[in-house]
C-alpha cells in the first residue's frame, strides 16, 4: 500500500510542478500583454519555465510535455484569434515550431545534464564508501572487526541487512556469522549449514551464488576463500551494474585486508615458534650443561675417593656405589636429551659416511672407563663396512643395547657383538647377543615402547625408565633400518638386531 | 726431569670440579694454578710461568674459545679443553682454534691425566731435535727409510697409509680433526671426502690392529677424528 502511494506521489509531483510552471508562465506573459511588452518575451518567460520544469522533474518526459504544452498555452492565450487553437497568421507556425524545438532540446539537454551529475554524485558517494570502507579496513585487527566493517558499509549502501560469513585458515566456515541489523547494531547469529555453504562456494563458477532467500558473494583471498557476503535475494535482483562493480571492489578490499591479517598472524606465529625453537635450543643446552658439571664433580671425586680408600673395602664399596650411579645419571641424561630431540621431530640424522667398525669402537670405549665386566667378542667381517650415517647417534644405539646387555648378564659372562652382510637384500645385520635370563615373550612386543617396564623384572634389579631401547628405535628408523628382539636360540640370552641398508 | 714441577693452569667456574683436578694433578706431582675465570687467567698466563692450560669453556666472563685464540696469538703452551658441551662441531672448532685435547665432562682422573702427559710429552719434544723415529708399544715408524714394523715384522703400507699413519704419529696423543687429516693427505681442494678417508683408515687398521673394532693403535673419535696411541 505505501509503496503504491509512494508511486503516485513520484508520478504527480512532476506533474503539478509541470502544471504550477505553466500557469506561472501564462500569468505572467497576461501581465506584459496588458503592459504592451512585446510577445516575444512572453515566448521567453515560457521556454524559462520549460527549463525550469526540465531541472525540477526526472526524467526528460516532464520536459518535453512542458515544451510542447507551452506552445499550445501560447497558441491558446496570445495569438489571433485569442483563447482558440486557431491561427490567424500564419507566420506565427514559425514562431510555434522555432518555440517547440529551443523547449524540447532546452529540455532534453537539462534532463541529460542532470542524469549525468547524479551518476557523478553517486560515483561520488561510492568511492567515498570504498575510501572509508578501506580506511576502516586499514584499522582493522582481526576477522571479526573487518566483518563488521564490511557488512555495515554494504547495509548502509544497499539500505539493506548484509550479513558476513568468515572463513578459518583450513578454509572451513566458522560457526558465526555477522549480520547488520541496523545503522548501529550487528548481531551474531550461529551459521546453518556449514557444509553446504562450503561445498556451494567451493562448485561456485559465477560471481555469486543464488540462493532461495539470499545470494552469496564468496570473498576470495590469494590461496583459499576467506568469507562469504550475504545479501537478501530482493535486494541482490535489483542490483544495478555499477552497485554491483561497487559490491565487487568492496568484497576485493575486504580479501586484501583479510589476507593481510591472515599473513599478519602466520608470521606473528612463526616468529613465536623460531622463539620458542631457540629457547628450547638454549634450555637443552644449559640443562646438559649444568647436569653435566655437578655430576663431573661428583664422579670425579668418587674417584679419588676410591683410590683412596682401596684398602678399605667397606668405605671403597660405598664410594663405588655413589660413582655408578652417578654415572646412571649421568645416562640417563644423555637419553632425556636424545629423547627430547625424538619427541619434537627434531632428531635429523647429520649423515657422513662412516666406517660401521669405528662406531662399535666407540660404543666400546665409552665402557672402557670402568674395568669391563663383561667378555665382549667382536665378530666383524674383513671387508669394511662402510655406510652414510649419524655416527654421533648410531653410537649412542650400540651404547644403549651394550648398556641392555651388560645390565642383564652375569659377570664375566659374553656378550657378542656380531656384524654380518646380508647380500641378498642389500643390508647389513648388527646383531647383540647377551647371555642373560633373555626376555619374556609378553615383553617382546612392547620393548621398544617408551616407558615401557616390564613386569616381569626383579624389584631390586635397577632399571631405567624405559627410554634406552625406544631411544634405539627412533635413531634406527631415522636411518631407514629396523631394530627387533628375541631370545637366543643356542643358549639361554637375548638378541637385538638391526638391519641397515647399505646403500 | 724429576727435579722439575710442571706448572699446570686450572681455568675452571665450578670449584667442585677444581678441586678434583687439583687432587688429581698434584698427586702426579705436577705444580697446580687455579682460577675461576678468563682475566685472571690471563693475567696468570702472563706473570707466572705455566706449562700447561686445562681450559673450561663455559667462563663466567668469555668463551673459552675466545681465551684459546688469544693464547695462540703468543703462545704454543698445551692447552687442553674441559667442556660439559659435547656438540662434535664444538669439539672440531675448540681443536682448530688451536686447542691441543678435548676432554668432555664427565670425564675420569686417569682420562684427564692421560691426556696431560701426552701434552707435556708434546712439549718437550717439540724442543728437542726431530726425531727419525716414533715407537708406540709394538709399533714402529722410521721415517728416514719410511718403514713401519709391527712386532719387529715389516708392515706394507701404501703410500697413503704411510702419509696417515705418519701424521698421527707427528702428532701422537692429540686428536687430528678428520678436515685436518683430509686436507693433509688430499690436499686443500679435495674437499671433504670422508669416504675416502674411512676407507684408507680400516685398510691401514688391519695391517696394524689386530681387531678392527677394537683397535690398539688409532683411536676413533667418532664426529671428530683419529688419535694415535702415544705410550
Amino acid at each position: 500500500m505505501k509503496q503504491q502511494k509512494k508511486l503516485g506521489f513520484q508520478f504527480i509531483f512532476p506533474f503539478l510542478i509541470l502544471i504550477f510552471f505553466l500557469g506561472s508562465a501564462t500569468l505572467i506573459g497576461l501581465f506584459f500583454q496588458t503592459q504592451n511588452i512585446s510577445e516575444t518575451n512572453i515566448v521567453i518567460i515560457y521556454l524559462l519555465f520549460v527549463l525550469l520544469t526540465a531541472r525540477l522533474t526526472e526524467g526528460f518526459v516532464y520536459g518535453i510535455f512542458a515544451a510542447f504544452s507551452s506552445t499550445l498555452a501560447f497558441n491558446y492565450f496570445f495569438t489571433e484569434p485569442r483563447y482558440s487553437l486557431q491561427v490567424n497568421n500564419s507566420g506565427y507556425f514559425i514562431t510555434f515550431f522555432i518555440m517547440t524545438s529551443i523547449a524540447v532540446i532546452t529540455s532534453a539537454l537539462t534532463s541529460k545534464i542532470k542524469k549525468s551529475a547524479n551518476i557523478a554524485l553517486e560515483k561520488e558517494r561510492e568511492m567515498r564508501a570504498l575510501y572509508f570502507l578501506t580506511n576502516q579496513l586499514t584499522d582493522a585487527t582481526d576477522y571479526e572487526g573487518i566483518a563488521e566493517t564490511i557488512v555495515r558499509t554494504l547495509s548502509d549502501i544497499l539500505q539493506e541487512r548484509v550479513a558476513c560469513l568468515c572463513f578459518d585458515e583450513n578454509g572451513n566456515p566458522q560457526n558465526s556469522f555477522v549480520q547488520c541489523v541496523s545503522k548501529e547494531h550487528v548481531i551474531y547469529r550461529e551459521t546453518q549449514n556449514v557444509n553446504d555453504i562450503r561445498y556451494r562456494i567451493a562448485e561456485l563458477r559465477t560471481a555469486y551464488f543464488e540462493g532461495e532467500e539470499f545470494c552469496d558473494w564468496p570473498i576470495y583471498g590469494r590461496e583459499s576463500v576467506l568469507g562469504v557476503i550475504r545479501i537478501p535475494k530482493s535486494c541482490n535482483m535489483n542490483l544495478t551494474e555499477s552497485q554491483k562493480k561497487i559490491i565487487h571492489s568492496m568484497i576485493e578490499s575486504t580479501a586484501l585486508a583479510m589476507d593481510r591479517l591472515r599473513e599478519e598472524k602466520a608470521r606473528h606465529k612463526s616468529n613465536q615458534e623460531i622463539m620458542q625453537e631457540r629457547f628450547r635450543a638454549t634450555f637443552l643446552r644449559s640443562i646438559s650443561h649444568d647436569l653435566r658439571t655437578p655430576l663431573s664433580g661428583i664422579m670425579g671425586t668418587a674417584e679419588i675417593l676410591m683410590d683412596q680408600t682401596k684398602d678399605n673395602n667397606e668405605t671403597y664399596e660405598m664410594i663405588s656405589a655413589i660413582y655408578k650411579d652417578a654415572d646412571w645419571l649421568h645416562s640417563m641424561v644423555e637419553n632425556i636429551l636424545n629423547i627430547t630431540k625424538i619427541q619434537e621431530g627434531k632428531l635429523v640424522p647429520r649423515k657422513q659416511y662412516e666406517a660401521l667398525e669405528e662406531i662399535i669402537e666407540s660404543a666400546l670405549e665409552h665402557f672402557k672407563r670402568r674395568e669391563l665386566e663383561h667378555r665382549i667378542i667382536l665378530d666383524i667381517p674383513e671387508q669394511v663396512i662402510i655406510i652414510q650415517m649419524d655416527g654421533k647417534l648410531m653410537m649412542q644405539v650400540f651404547i644403549n643395547l651394550l648398556d641392555n646387555a651388560m645390565k642383564h648378564s652375569e659377570k664375566d659372562s659374553e656378550i657378542i657383538v656380531r656384524v654380518m652382510l646380508v647380500p641378498e637384500t642389500d643390508q647389513v645385520e648388527i646383531s647383540i647377543l647377551d647371555s642373560g635370563e633373555g626376555i619374556f615373550d609378553e615383553d617382546i612386543p612392547h620393548i621398544f615402547q617408551m616407558f615401557y617396564a616390564s613386569k616381569n623384572l626383579k624389584k631390586e634389579e635397577k632399571h631405567g625408565v624405559g627410554l634406552g631401547l625406544s631411544i634405539c628405535q627412533a635413531i634406527v628408523l631415522a636411518h631407514n633400518g629396523t631394530i627387533y628382539a628375541e631370545n637366543r636360540k643356542d643358549m639361554a640370552g637375548a638378541v637385538f638386531r638391526i638391519l641397515l641398508p647399505l646403500h | 726431569m724429576s727435579a722439575y714441577h710442571e706448572a699446570i693452569l686450572v681455568v675452571e667456574d665450578d670449584s667442585q670440579i677444581r678441586n678434583f683436578i687439583k687432587y688429581t694433578i698434584e698427586k702426579e706431582g705436577y705444580h697446580f694454578w687455579g682460577c675461576s675465570n678468563a682475566q685472571t687467567a690471563m693475567s696468570l698466563l702472563v706473570t707466572e710461568k705455566i706449562d700447561l692450560l686445562i681450559l673450561d669453556l663455559g667462563l663466567p666472563d668469555y668463551d673459552g674459545i675466545e681465551v684459546i685464540k688469544k693464547v695462540r696469538e703468543w703462545s704454543d703452551l698445551p692447552i687442553i679443553v674441559v667442556s660439559a658441551r659435547d656438540q662434535d662441531q664444538e669439539k672440531v672448532l675448540v681443536l682448530d682454534a688451536g686447542a691441543d685435547d678435548y676432554v668432555t665432562k664427565p670425564f675420569s682422573a686417569n682420562e684427564l691425566l692421560a691426556r696431560i702427559r701426552v701434552a707435556i710429552r708434546h712439549l718437550y719434544r717439540s724442543g728437542e731435535m726431530k726425531s727419525n723415529f716414533f715407537e708406540v708399544d709394538n709399533l714402529r715408524i722410521e721415517f728416514d727409510t719410511r718403514t713401519v714394523t709391527l712386532d719387529s715384522k715389516m708392515v706394507h703400507l701404501t703410500p697413503n697409509e704411510y702419509s696417515l699413519l705418519t701424521l698421527l704419529a707427528k702428532n701422537a696423543g692429540k686428536v687430528m680433526t678428520t678436515d685436518t687429516i683430509l686436507k693433509e693427505i688430499w690436499g686443500v681442494n679435495y674437499g671433504s671426502d670422508t669416504q675416502a678417508l674411512r676407507a684408507l683408515m680400516a685398510g691401514l687398521r688391519r695391517k696394524i690392529e689386530q681387531t678392527p673394532g677394537m683397535p690398539h693403535y688409532i683411536i676413533t673419535e667418532i664426529g671428530v677424528g683419529y688419535r694415535l696411541r702415544d705410550a
